[in-house]
C-alpha cells in the first residue's frame, strides 16, 4: 500500500472520526445508537452550503471556509438541542426500553432526510470552491487541499472535544454520566443539561461533519447514511470508548481505500462485511472498548 | 379502484415481510437490519431461475426459499451469538453486501439496472391467501414453545438460560423461519411488479419493517398487520399528499413513540375468544 | 428449636452435588478461593456469610454463569462444570434468582411453562401443521404449571402479569418455575429477602413441601437466620470469598468466629 493510498485513507478515517465520535458520545451516554446523526449531518450539510454561498459575498478562501464550518457548527447545535427536546427527552423520563431511542432516533432521521428531499428536492448541489489550489505536494506525495484541511479540522476539533471531556467540569459531568445515570443524578447533578451538552457536542461535531462531506462527495438527502460508518468506526474502535471510535474510524478509512483498490468500490462493501465480521467474532469488544459481564 | 387493489397487493407483500420482522425483533428481540436483504434474495433467485434458466415457476418458489434459507444460516449462525448492539451492524452489512453483490454481477442479474420482463404469477388473491397462511404459521408459532422461549430470552437472557433454554438455538430457528417466509415474499414481489432491481431493499426498509411492529404493539401479531396497512397502505392511497407522506409517517410514529411506548395493539390479539366475548356483549346489549 | 429437616448431620448416602476448589477471580478481586462443599441425596444445605461473601459468586460458578478459574462441579458424579448454562440446567440444576428475574412480556403460568419448554420434544412440522402431538404437549404443560403454581400458593393467578404480583408471591413464582424444569437440585438465592416475619414462615413451610414433595437436594443462600437454621443440615459460612466454618446450625451458632465475621469483635466497654 503506497503512501499516497494510506494518506486518503488517514484523511477519509479523519472525517469519519467525527461521525463517530459525534455517534459515540451520545452511546455512552444513553446507551443507544444514535442514527438521527446521520440526519443532523445531512442538514447541516445543506445549511452549510446555505451559509458559504451567503457568505461567499464578503469573503472567501480560508475565512470563507472557517465561516462555513462555524455556521454548520452551530446549526448543528441547534439541530442536537431541537432532537434531544424533542425525540428523546420524553422516553428519557418515561425510563422505556433502550429500544424507543433506537426507533425514535432512526424515524427523526428519515424525517430530516426527508425535509430536506422536500425543500432541496433531489437536485444535485455541491459546495463552491473555495481555494484556488486544489492540491498540495508534500514530500513528494499529492494531497488534495480539501483532503489536508479535513485532517487537520477534524483533529482540532477531536482534540478539543478531548479536552473538554477530560480537563473540564461538563466534561466530568458527561464521563459521569456514561457510567450510571441514576447515581450521576443522585450525586446533585442535573442530568438534563448534561444529556443537551452532549446532544450539543454531537451536533457541533456533526456539522463539522457534514460540510466535510458535503465538499468530498456532492450533496445529496441520503447522504446521512454514512452514519453507519460512525456506528462501524465505533464497533471496532469499542463500544463505549470515544478514543477507540477515533482509532476504529482512521483504521476503517484506511481500509476501505485499500478495498476500493484491491476490488474496486463496488465490491468494497461486501469485503468490509467479511473483515467486519470476522473482527466481531475474534475480538468482540473492539480495540479499546470495556464489556461487562452480567451478573446474575 | 384498480389502483387501490395494486396498494392492497403491496400492503399484503409488506406484511409478510413485517411478519418476519415481528419473529425477530418483536418476539426474540434480535434487531436485524437484514430482513428486507432477504426479500432481494428470494426475488432475484426465482426471478433469475424462471428468466434465464427456464425453471418452472413452482419449482423456483421452493429454490429461492432454500437459497433464502442457505443465507440466513449463513449469516444468523454467527449473528445468534453476538452482543445485541453487534447484530444489527451484522445484518445491515448482510444487507448492503447482497445490494452491492446484486450490482456487481450484472451479466447474471442486470446489475443496477435490474431484472425486468418477469412474467406475472401472482396477484391479489394469491398474494393475500399467503398472508393468510403465513399468520397462521406465525400465531401457531408465538403460540408454542418457540415463542414463549423467545420471548422468555428476549426478555431476560440470562434467566432464559438458567431456565435449561438454548437460546442461540432458539434464536436461529426463529431466524431462519423468517428468512424463509420473507424470502417467499420476494418472490410474490417480483411476479407481481416483474420489475426487481438491487437497492430497493436496503437497511432502511428492514428499520422501517421494525419500526412498523413496534408502531402495531410490542407484542401483537394483530398490531403488526394493522400497523402495515396504516403505514404503508393508507399513505399510498393518499397519494396526493406524496411528497409530505414520509414525513406523515414518521410523525405517527414519534407520537406513539412518546405517548403510547407499547404500541396501538400492546399485547392484544385478535382472536376468536375474543371475537366470541365481544358478540356475547353485543347480544346482552341488545 | 425444630428439628432440621433431611440427613442430620454430614452427608446423605450419595452426594448430589459435588463442588470442589472452586476459585474465581474478578480482576484483582479474589472472589472465590479454594471453596468445596456438598449437597447430599435429600439434603438441604445452607450458605451464609456477610454480604460481598461471595455466595451468589458460587451460585453462578455452579451454573454456569461465570467460568471457572479453578475446580469442578460434579452432579451425580457428573461433571458439569464448563458446560453451557443451559446444559447444566437440563441435567438437573435449577436456581432462583436474589433480584428475581421473571420474564416479563409473559404471564404467569407462561413463565413457568418456559421452564418446561425445553424438554418438549415436538418439532417445527408439528408446529406448522397445528398437530395433535403440539396440542397434547401443550395442554400437558398448562396442566403441569397449573400444579406447580397451586403447590407454591399461586393459584388462580396464572393469567396475571408477573410484574403486578406482589413481591412475595413473585418470589413464589420464581420457585414454580426452576420446578418445571425437574430439577435433582434446586439452588435458591435468598428465597427470603423482602418478606416480612410471616411471609417467611410461610416460605419456610413451602420449601420444606417442595423438597419432600420431589425428594430434592437444596442449596439455599440466606441471610434470615430462621430460615438456614431451621431449615438446613449443614451450613457453610463463607467470609471474603473462602470457606470459615461448616457444620450443624448448632455446631455454627456457637462458632465465634463466625459470629466475629458478621458482627465484629467484642469490644471490651460491652463486656461488664
Amino acid at each position: 500500500m503506497s503512501i499516497q493510498q494510506l494518506l486518503n485513507g488517514v484523511s477519509l478515517g479523519s472525517v469519519y472520526a467525527l461521525i463517530a465520535v459525534g455517534f459515540a458520545l451520545v452511546f455512552n451516554i444513553l446507551k443507544f445508537s444514535n442514527f438521527a446523526h446521520g440526519g443532523v449531518m445531512t442538514l447541516t450539510a445543506y445549511i452549510g452550503l446555505a451559509a458559504a454561498l451567503f457568505f461567499s459575498t464578503w469573503l472567501s478562501g480560508l475565512t470563507l471556509f472557517a465561516a462555513t464550518l462555524f455556521s454548520a457548527a452551530l446549526a448543528g447545535a441547534l439541530v442536537g438541542i431541537v432532537l434531544e427536546r424533542m425525540a428523546f427527552r420524553r422516553i428519557r423520563n418515561n425510563n422505556s426500553p433502550v429500544i424507543y431511542y433506537f426507533i425514535s432516533s432512526i424515524t427523526m432521521g428519515i424525517l430530516m432526510e426527508n425535509i430536506v428531499t422536500i425543500f432541496a428536492s433531489s437536485t444535485f448541489y455541491s459546495y463552491p470552491r473555495f481555494f484556488e489550489l486544489t492540491v498540495v505536494n508534500i514530500a513528494h506525495v499529492n494531497i488534495a487541499l480539501t483532503d489536508l484541511l479535513m485532517l487537520v479540522f477534524s483533529s482540532v476539533a477531536l482534540m478539543i472535544l478531548l479536552w473538554v471531556l477530560y480537563r473540564t467540569r461538563i466534561g466530568l459531568a458527561i464521563r459521569a454520566l456514561s457510567f450510571d445515570v441514576n447515581t450521576a443524578n443522585l450525586m446533585g447533578m442535573d442530568s438534563n443539561r448534561v444529556v443537551m451538552a452532549t446532544f450539543i457536542a454531537a451536533g457541533i461535531l456533526g456539522g463539522i461533519a457534514g460540510v466535510f462531506l458535503g465538499i468530498n462527495y456532492t450533496l445529496y438527502p441520503q447522504m446521512g447514511q454514512l452514519i453507519v460508518k460512525g456506528f462501524i468506526a465505533s464497533v471496532i474502535g469499542g463500544l463505549g470508548s470515544i478514543t477507540g471510535a477515533m482509532i476504529g474510524a482512521v483504521l476503517l478509512g484506511v481500509l476501505e481505500v485499500t478495498l476500493i483498490g484491491a476490488v474496486g468500490a463496488g465490491l468494497a462493501p461486501v469485503f468490509v462485511f467479511i473483515v467486519m465480521l470476522v473482527f466481531l467474532l475474534v475480538r468482540p469488544r473492539g480495540i479499546s472498548g470495556v464489556i461487562v459481564q452480567e451478573k446474575a | 379502484m384498480e389502483y387501490i387493489f395494486a396498494v392492497l397487493t403491496f400492503t399484503g407483500i409488506t406484511v409478510i415481510g413485517v411478519l418476519g420482522s415481528y419473529l425477530v425483533t418483536g418476539l426474540t428481540g434480535l434487531f436485524s437490519f437484514g430482513q428486507a436483504a432477504f426479500f432481494s434474495v428470494g426475488a432475484y433467485t426465482s426471478a433469475m431461475l424462471v428468466k434465464n434458466l427456464d425453471v418452472p415457476f413452482l419449482l423456483a418458489v421452493p429454490a429461492a426459499m432454500a437459497v433464502g434459507l442457505l443465507a440466513g444460516f449463513l449469516v444468523g449462525y454467527p449473528t445468534v451469538r453476538l452482543r445485541r448492539d453487534y447484530i444489527s451492524l451484522v445484518t445491515f452489512g448482510f444487507g448492503e453486501a447482497i445490494i452491492a453483490l446484486l450490482n456487481n454481477s450484472a451479466n447474471l442479474t442486470g446489475g443496477a439496472m435490474g431484472l425486468s420482463g418477469i412474467p406475472q404469477y401472482t396477484n391479489f388473491a394469491i398474494v393475500w391467501g399467503s398472508v393468510a397462511i403465513c399468520l397462521a404459521l406465525a400465531v401457531g408459532y408465538k403460540h408454542s414453545k418457540y415463542g414463549r422461549q423467545c420471548l422468555a430470552l428476549r426478555a431476560d437472557e440470562l434467566a432464559a438460560k438458567a431456565m435449561g433454554i438454548n437460546v442461540n438455538r432458539i434464536k436461529l430457528v426463529t431466524f431462519l423461519f423468517a428468512a424463509a417466509m420473507t424470502s417467499y415474499a420476494g418472490v410474490l414481489y417480483a411476479f407481481y411488479t416483474t420489475y426487481v432491481e438491487p437497492g430497493a431493499f436496503g437497511w432502511i426498509v428492514s428499520a422501517e419493517w421494525i419500526i412498523i411492529v413496534f408502531v402495531g404493539g410490542i407484542n401483537s401479531l394483530t398490531g403488526s398487520v394493522f400497523a402495515t396497512l396504516l403505514l404503508t397502505g393508507l399513505p399510498e392511497m393518499l397519494r396526493f399528499a406524496s411528497e409530505w407522506r414520509i414525513a406523515v409517517y414518521c410523525v405517527i410514529v414519534l407520537l406513539i413513540i412518546n405517548y403510547r411506548p407499547i404500541g396501538i395493539f400492546g399485547e392484544f390479539e385478535l382472536t376468536l375468544k375474543w371475537l366470541r366475548q365481544l358478540g356475547k356483549k353485543g347480544v346482552k346489549a341488545s | 428449636m425444630a428439628a432440621a429437616v433431611g440427613e442430620k448431620g454430614g452427608q446423605g448416602i450419595m452426594s448430589r452435588l459435588e463442588a470442589k476448589h472452586l476459585s474465581k477471580a474478578f480482576g484483582g478481586v479474589q472472589a472465590i478461593d479454594d471453596f468445596s462443599f456438598s449437597v447430599g441425596e435429600r439434603q438441604i444445605v445452607g450458605i451464609i456469610g456477610p454480604n460481598g461473601a461471595g455466595k451468589t459468586t458460587a451460585f453462578n460458578l455452579l451454573t454456569g454463569v461465570y467460568p471457572l478459574d479453578q475446580g469442578q462441579v460434579f452432579l451425580d458424579d457428573e461433571k458439569i462444570s464448563g458446560l453451557p448454562q443451559y446444559q447444566i440446567t437440563q441435567k438437573g440444576l435449577a436456581r432462583t434468582f436474589q433480584n428475581i428475574r421473571l420474564f416479563k412480556g409473559l404471564n404467569v403460568i407462561e413463565n413457568v411453562m418456559t421452564a418446561a419448554d425445553p424438554y418438549s420434544s415436538y418439532n417445527l412440522a408439528d408446529v406448522f401443521l397445528y398437530s395433535g402431538r403440539k396440542r397434547r404437549r401443550e395442554n400437558e404443560v398448562r396442566e403441569m404449571s397449573r400444579s406447580f403454581l397451586a403447590l407454591v400458593g399461586l393459584a388462580g393467578y396464572e393469567e396475571e402479569k408477573p410484574e403486578n404480583l406482589p413481591y412475595g408471591l413473585q418470589r413464589k413464582l420464581e420457585l414454580a418455575r426452576a420446578l418445571a424444569s425437574n430439577p435433582k437440585v434446586l439452588l435458591l438465592d435468598e428465597p427470603a429477602a423482602g418478606l416480612n416475619p410471616s411471609e417467611v414462615q410461610d416460605f419456610i413451610r413451602l420449601i420444606r413441601t417442595v423438597h419432600e414433595k420431589f425428594a430434592l437436594s437444596v442449596l439455599v443462600i440466606e441471610h434470615r437466620m430462621e430460615v438456614i437454621m431451621t431449615l438446613c443440615a449443614n451450613i457453610y459460612v463463607l467470609n471474603f470469598g473462602k470457606l470459615l466454618a461448616s457444620g450443624t446450625p448448632s455446631e455454627i451458632q456457637n462458632n465465634s468466629e463466625v459470629t466475629t465475621a458478621y458482627i465484629g469483635e467484642e469490644d471490651e466497654a460491652c463486656l461488664l
